[in-house]
């Protein structure tokens, strides 16, 4: 309860930021599944998000058979938008027939500490990476 | 009389036995969540996650791994996350 009042209040200070995985049917052939995560980022548009960050993990193999499939593309999205559009793109996801299977979560505050220090890293990476050239 | 409350009571085999014997030897297991704090409970790693579970995809209980209750709650979560996108299985066949 304690919680869920802290995290409510967390929110109304910034907002939530959201992340998808959904998994798209490997036999596809590749632009057929960029067409499918394109109308995905379409449809967080269209509701009033945006996509902060799109990561596609490529092929992977289940470890069990989903529609009797062996492996799928997976793609990790994090996005933000109001709130509804969680539900609106998981409707997008059930009417999309090659999206086998989808996970939308809110980014709690451990996962969203992460994700600051990940980006800090990223930032001391890129800005470690520019130096040395000139130097060499 | 009761036994005394016993915690990190865990030798698998030897559980019931020798009680209270062992209790001073017993090496205190550390929450490694807690000991490495940079480490994020995510359901994509799976590799990580794929170390809590046993070899049938079962989730590791906490007084075997000694991960204290609350890094336990957030590896159930993810565990079951990772499961639902088939990262980890549900159930694995020890003789696969």
């Amino acid at each position: 309860m304690f919680h869920d009042q802290r995290e409510s209040t967390a929110m109304a200070q910034s907002p939530a930021i959201y992340e998808t995985a959904f998994i798209v049917n490997a036999g596809l052939d590749d632009p057929q599944i960029d067409a499918v995560i394109e109308k995905v980022k379409e449809s967080i548009a269209k509701h009033g998000g945006s996509v902060l960050d799109i990561n596609k993990w490529g092929r992977k193999r289940f470890t069990y058979p989903i529609r009797k499939k062996n492996n799928g593309f997976y793609v990790i999205a994090e996005f933000t938008g109001p709130s509804d559009l969680v539900a609106k793109l998981e409707r997008h996801y059930q009417l999309d027939e090659n999206i086998l299977r989808y996970l939308t979560i809110r980014l709690d505050k451990h996962a969203l500490k992460a994700r600051a220090q990940k980006a800090t890293a990223d930032a001391a990476a890129q800005a470690a990476v520019p130096e040395p050239a000139p130097a060499a | 009389m009761r036994p005394p409350l016993r915690r990190n009571s865990d030798s698998g085999p030897r559980r019931g036995r020798g009680r209270g014997r062992n209790q001073q030897q017993r090496k205190k297991r550390t929450c490694r969540f807690c000991d490495a704090k940079e480490i994020s409970i995510d359901y994509k790693n799976e590799k990580r996650l794929s170390r809590t579970v046993s070899e049938q995809g079962r989730i590791i209980p906490r007084r075997i791994t000694g991960t204290c209750a609350k890094h336990q709650r957030q590896l159930t979560v993810a565990i079951k996350r990772a499961r639902h996108l088939a990262l980890l299985p549900f159930v694995a066949d020890a003789v696969s």
